[in-house]
């Protein structure tokens, strides 16, 4: 199973891009998120709290769709899945 | 009807749309919701182009350290108020607009008040309480939220049909931290004529509008992404309010 991660922004310059990953079966969002990002500690900082829990106002996507947090962990992710992770700005 | 003076001046655009367009925006009215970062780009791009009439509320006085971005104000105008020196620059770089200033905060008490009759509303806050709130008001009216924000060298923005598109609560459920947010002002300057542009674009309604999707500017990177969006159907500011019809359900 092949899937993509995008990250942008702030999560991008901390983690890269349009990551390739080829997750087991029964992945779910959450982890594979997690995987990537422990890569790099300022970049799961920045997107995960300390239980290990995606902030509040980070924006998670699944092929267009926003899962919401408290599903992240049990939605699977299926060949083909773009996952976009994106932290709003706020300044203006 | 157009004047001549007022011919001469959008030439180059009623090039694009003709009279009739440039008629259509000179009905319009629009409402600016802050008058810093990118209520500063958006707001005279607006002027130029020859909305009509802007409404454009701000709370706050020029301070120097507004200066590396906010456009709209100078160094002359330290300590003056924003509205003040918003409708300077406004009327000025185009005498044909009515521009309406408004020394306020913007509240739960007097969002809708304020916004009136406008075909619109320009998101230029700097937070996002007001943003929900601008977006309740935006859901009530049936009128689009234009949404742009930016921190650093990064950018955002959506185009908010209500019914139609996701909101803004739809896209971001929980606020990002409060802060001093860093900026160069280069990136309002893209944000809020990316949001320019999409006012223009639904009153004359041409071209593909950014609904549905969400607009993500990229400076460090020189690269602009989107990201698509649709409706949360347990979205506690529209859904359930409004259907893709824009008919209020029983």
């Amino acid at each position: 199973m092949t899937v993509k991660v995008r990250f942008f922004a702030r999560f991008r310059e901390l983690l890269g891009t349009d990551i390739p990953a080829e997750p087991e079966n029964g992945a779910t969002l959450l982890s594979l998120v997690r995987g990537i990002a422990e890569k790099k500690k300022e970049g799961y900082d920045a997107i995960f709290d300390e239980h290990g829990n995606f902030h509040e106002f980070v924006i998670v996507m699944r092929n267009g769709k926003r899962i919401e947090h408290g599903d992240a962990a049990a939605v699977r992710v299926s060949d083909g899945d773009e996952i976009a992770v994106f932290p709003p700005v706020a300044g203006g | 009807m157009l004047s001549e003076r007022e011919r001469e001046r959008y030439k180059r655009q009623i090039l694009l749309f003709g009279d009739e367009g440039q008629e259509r925006l000179k009905k319009a009215h629009i409402f600016i919701a802050g008058a810093g970062g990118l209520g500063s780009p958006a707001s005279l791009y607006l002027a130029v182009a020859g909305i009509g009439t802007i409404t454009i509320v701000d709370m706050d006085v020029v301070d120097q350290t507004n200066l590396n971005r906010q456009i709209l104000h100078n160094d002359r105008d330290i300590g003056k108020k924003k509205t003040v020196s918003a409708e300077e620059k406004l009327t000025a770089i185009n005498p044909d607009i009515r521009v309406n200033a408004i020394d306020t905060r913007i509240d739960e008490t007097n969002a809708a008040r304020l916004i009136g009759n406008a075909d619109g509303i320009v998101d230029a806050m700097d937070n996002y309480p007001t943003r929900y709130l601008l977006n309740d008001v935006a859901i009530q009216k049936r009128i689009p939220l234009f949404h742009g924000a930016i921190r650093g060298f990064y950018g955002q923005a959506t185009t908010i049909i209500p019914g139609k598109t996701p909101c803004l609560k739809c896209l971001f459920p929980k606020a990002p931290p409060k802060e001093v947010f860093p900026v160069i002002g280069a990136t309002p300057g893209v944000i809020g004529t990316v949001q320019a542009t999409e006012v223009i674009k639904y009153l004359l309604q041409s071209g593909d509008l950014l609904t549905k999707r969400l607009f993500i500017w990229d400076g460090l990177a020189g690269r602009a992404d989107e990201i698509t969006a649709e409706r949360m159907p347990c979205c506690p500011a529209c859904g359930g309010i409004v259907t893709e019809k824009g008919e209020k359900k029983p």
